[in-house]
């Protein structure tokens, strides 16, 4: 399915947060320094280490793959998602001093992710996931316009819609080709606001706990 | 291309990194460690008065924004954190630490703060949560079980009872809720039991419906009784709990006896009610209504309703009564009854003479004639004088005699007096000893009384009881031992008369001879002195010690007769010869040849076996001689000490010894058979050699020195050699040279 690990990233979210109220209703929000709070915060900053390194280490393992990069890509989003929305229950809605700052980059990490998402699935791709140059898509589009003479709308349903889908994949291709240009800019630029954000991010979250081990001592 | 190890090692993302790290050590540089603070410190104070109370050095957390170190201890530092609250905090520790106050009614201390406090929930926020869900409210002795029921909970906050702060401990004010729920009655509640609740209420017991009065059960009209009857101005559950149980607290100033009947209600009177009381004359007052007090009104002795204070003797009421006129005193009941004046029982025993047995029954005038009570006398003669059988004799105590039952069988329990009696005193009339003087003065010695009647005619002195007894004249019993002659043996045994012919024991002789005749046997010798040889014991068996003569008697001696050896009358027993034949013949197998000397051979043990020892002779007895009789050898009368010890003395040479063996038979035989011999002389050629046989005549048939083989091998080598030198050549009697 096309938007397959929004959908799961929905379903975890959903799921976190009936049990988040149900606890809400029992005992109060959550304090950021009890128990429920610091498995929240400790899940979610783990899930966002993982988010980056899994995927970065994945897509430098080229002379021994392990799964498509789509896949590795869809769980890139999915823990994305979960991670920084327990860090943001973690926070038990008060974002004071160096801990607020946290929120905030995470805040502008998984937004800056939803949008480079968008662009990543517009730049053209093999099945795999590598990227298909343009004059490959040339090739492509030639291919479809000659099967698409060859097999007129004429037939039985069937060829019916083996041609619609044909005159589909046209048109994206078609598209594809138009906004190639642009596209691969605007991901090489989001790439140099993401990453380096994320990792301030990462930076500030170390310190984060490092403080809160210094100081709160786990609350001894 | 370059290999990064992550994508996020970009160029860019480095330098947003270092931006980071900067922009945290700038920001701490500047603002402290704030920055990591999780929220503003509470800004609250404790105030005293409009004042600001200091603790540590602040009045306020707030004072403390970055300085984290101040409650956040070094992990190294080795402190917690409620270690750094009560360095500032030190009352709380002494709360802890002595038990007092809030915190050690908790039990709370160091390791515990956060059970109840917390911080940096902002600057109005108070740093205490307790949850009253979780406070331990029970500990601080007010439980919140009531108020914590959902329906009271809703309406009721830690402020309803603490108000202004819940730092406010000072006792709460009840009164202005609980009126709302019931202002008549908590308006009674408080006027009967004060306004400090807490005195009795503890928020666990109400003390409502449900309250179980056990400790004085409410019955009857109590039970519906308003409790500040009995329990107004009881402001504490000490007060209550000691309320007095006696039903005069309450009803005193009821009491329609005014206080004549004394304070125990309860004896008559049960909470059922006042009326109906019951009064049980027997066990409630000190008079039980016997007789025919138990029928009379009761206002015959409660005259004019005076219930208390009546006097509960006779007299008190009946003196008016009084047929006697006080002659026999106040004490009625000492005669009379409830039942009746007239059923009287006059207890004769108070006037010291009671009444017993024959006594009882006499009419009273018997003894006081005409009506004569006082100074009748007690003792016996004082009425019986006039009758005394013994004429004064036996003095005027009849009671130590007679009692009460009647003169006859009278018993005197002589021996309470000095002379028992005892015997054939025992059954003699009283006069029989006391005729001649009064008991006081009559003698105790035998002779007072039987002098006249001594058939020793003084001869045995005034001391009878040595030997007689009060049982009979007759039975004597003689202490003998203590005369020179002691009774032993069968002495003992006789009667006295056997040897006291007479009535003067005195001069009974003492010689054996005296009292026992000589037998016949031993008519004129023996001599005189029979203990010589007898003892008292019998006069069999005569028991003459011979040890101590020259002759000492064993064996066989022991038991013969004496007269067995000393047989000769007219021969004294000091001259009896002590050889044996002086006694006894020699017998007829002797015949003289064994001489006179029997005990060479013999014992006094008998005759036989007669005990020789032969070794002493120059011809021991071995082997077979060692069985044979005496007499096998000894054939002879002539001697014994002449026989030959030679073996042919005795043994005959065989015929199958030619003479030329000559008389030394122990050359080959011994004493303990004739065979097998025994040759223990030289003898080179072997005996065993084949055809001798063993037999000696087979080779040396003429002489023990020389031999022939010619028995055998008479022709060996043809005849030709001499055949008694055969062991020349052949030493070893085999064949061949």
């Amino acid at each position: 399915m096309r938007y397959s690990e929004l959908l799961i990233a929905l379903a975890l979210v959903a799921a976190i947060t009936a049990g988040y109220f149900v606890m809400t209703a029992a005992t109060g929000v959550p304090a950021a320094s009890g128990f429920i709070g610091h498995l929240m915060g400790v899940v979610g900053f783990a899930l966002m280490l993982l988010t980056e390194t899994l995927y970065s280490l994945r897509k430098r393992a080229m002379r021994r793959p392990r799964g498509s990069m789509r896949a590795w890509l869809r769980l890139h989003i999915v823990m994305g998602i979960v991670g920084p929305y327990l860090v943001l229950l973690h926070t038990a809605w008060t974002f004071n001093g160096l801990a607020g700052a946290l929120s905030l980059l995470t805040a502008i990490v998984v937004a800056s992710g939803f949008i480079g998402r968008y662009i990543y699935t517009a730049v053209p791709r093999t099945a795999d996931g590598a990227v298909v140059e343009a004059q490959e898509l040339t090739v492509m589009l030639e291919a479809l316009r000659e099967a698409d003479a060859a097999n007129p709308a004429t037939a039985s349903a069937a060829a019916r819609a083996a041609h619609r889908k044909i005159e589909r994949r046209i048109r994206t291709i078609e598209r594809q080709m138009a906004a190639l240009r642009w596209q691969r800019r605007a991901l090489a630029t989001w790439h140099t606001i993401h990453i380096p954000i994320g990792m301030a991010m990462f930076v500030v979250g170390f310190a984060h706990i490092t403080a809160a081990l210094y100081y709160a001592t786990l609350l001894r | 291309m370059r290999t990064r190890p992550l994508g996020c090692m970009t160029f860019t993302a480095l330098v947003a990194a270092v931006i980071a790290l900067l922009a945290i050590v700038g920001v701490i540089v500047v603002t402290g460690n704030s920055m990591f603070s999780p929220g503003a410190l509470s800004a609250l104070t404790v105030t005293d008065g409009a004042q600001a109370v200091s603790t540590g050095g602040v009045t306020s957390h707030a004072q403390l924004e970055g300085r984290c170190d101040a409650c956040h201890a070094a992990i190294w530092s080795g402190q917690k954190m409620g270690d750094r609250c009560v360095a500032c905090h030190a009352d709380v520790a002494t709360q802890s630490a002595t038990g007092t106050g809030l915190h050690g009614k908790l039990d709370a201390n160091a390791a515990t703060c956060l059970r109840c406090h917390t911080e940096h929930h902002g600057a109005t926020a108070s740093t205490t949560l307790a949850d009253p869900r979780v406070f331990p409210h029970e500990q601080t002795g007010f439980v919140l079980t009531a108020h914590a029921q959902p329906a009271v909970a809703a309406a009721v906050g830690c402020r309803s009872c603490h108000p202004g702060s819940p730092r406010d401990y000072k006792v709460p004010d009840c009164v202005s809720c609980h009126q709302k729920l019931d202002a008549a009655k908590m308006a009674k509640h408080t006027d009967t039991y004060g306004a400090q609740c807490l005195n009795c209420h503890d928020g666990k017991d109400t003390y409502g419906h449900a309250f179980v009065h056990t400790t004085y059960a409410l019955t009857g009209k109590h039970a519906g009784a308003d409790c500040a009857s009995c329990h107004k101005g009881s402001t504490t559950l000490a007060a209550l709990r000691t309320t007095s149980t006696t039903c005069a607290t309450c009803h005193a100033k009821n009491d329609v006896h005014q206080g004549r009947l004394g304070q125990s209600c309860g004896t008559c009177h049960t909470p059922d009610g006042w009326t109906g009381a019951q009064l049980d004359h027997g066990t409630q007052t000190t008079f039980p209504l016997a007789g025919k007090h138990a029928a009379v009104a009761c206002e015959s002795c409660h005259v004019n309703r005076q219930w208390s204070g009546l006097g509960t003797t006779c007299a008190s009421c009946h003196k008016k009564d009084d047929p006697h006129a006080g002659k026999f005193g106040a004490d009625c009941a000492s005669c009379h009854n409830a039942s009746d004046w007239k059923d009287a029982k006059f207890d004769h025993s108070i006037t010291g003479f009671s009444l017993a047995q024959a006594h009882a029954s006499v009419s009273c005038d018997k003894c006081h004639a005409n009506k004569r009570f006082a100074g009748t006398p007690t003792t016996c003669v004082g009425c019986h004088a006039s009758q005394d059988k013994h004429n004064g004799v036996l003095g005027n105590r009849c009671e130590q005699c007679h009692s009460a039952t009647q003169w006859a069988n009278a018993s005197y329990n002589h021996n309470a007096a000095a002379f028992k009696l005892v015997g054939a005193h025992v059954g003699v009339t009283c006069e029989r000893c006391h005729s001649k003087a009064p008991p006081a003065s009559t003698v105790t010695t035998c002779v007072g009384c039987h002098a006249a009647k001594d058939v020793h005619n003084g001869s045995m002195g005034s001391v009878c009881e040595t030997c007689h007894k009060p049982t009979a004249w007759m039975d004597v019993k003689v202490n003998h031992n203590a005369f020179a002659f002691k009774l032993t043996g069968a002495h003992a045994g006789v009667a006295c008369s056997q040897c006291h012919k007479d009535s003067s024991p005195r001069n009974t002789p003492t010689a054996c001879a005296a009292c026992h005749n000589k037998p016949a046997s031993h008519d004129s010798h023996f001599g005189g002195v029979c203990s010589s040889c007898h003892t008292t014991k019998a006069w069999r068996p005569a028991a003459f010690n011979h040890a101590a003569t020259s002759y000492k008697l064993t064996g066989a001696h022991l038991s013969v007769t004496c007269l067995k050896c000393h047989t000769n009358p007219s021969v004294t027993y000091t001259g009896a010869s002590t050889v044996c034949a002086s006694c006894h013949k020699k017998p007829a197998n002797h015949t003289g040849a064994m001489g006179s000397n029997c005990g060479q051979c013999h014992t006094t043990r008998g005759w036989s076996p007669s005990t020789f020892n032969h070794s002493t002779t120059s011809f021991p007895l071995t082997g077979a001689h060692t069985k044979l009789l005496c007499t096998k050898c000894h054939t002879s009368p002539t001697s014994f000490g002449g026989l030959p010890t030679s073996c042919v003395g005795c043994h005959n040479k065989p015929s199958n010894h030619p003479s030329s063996y000559g008389t030394v038979c122990t050359l080959c035989h011994t004493t303990t058979a004739w065979l097998p011999i025994h040759y223990t002389g030289p003898h080179t050629f072997p005996m065993t050699h084949h055809g001798a046989g063993g037999v000696c005549a087979n080779c040396h048939a003429a002489t023990l020195s020389g031999y022939s083989c010619a028995k055998c091998h008479a022709n060996a080598h043809g005849g030709s050699r001499d055949q008694s030198k055969c062991a020349s050549c052949h030493p070893d009697g085999r064949g061949g040279d």
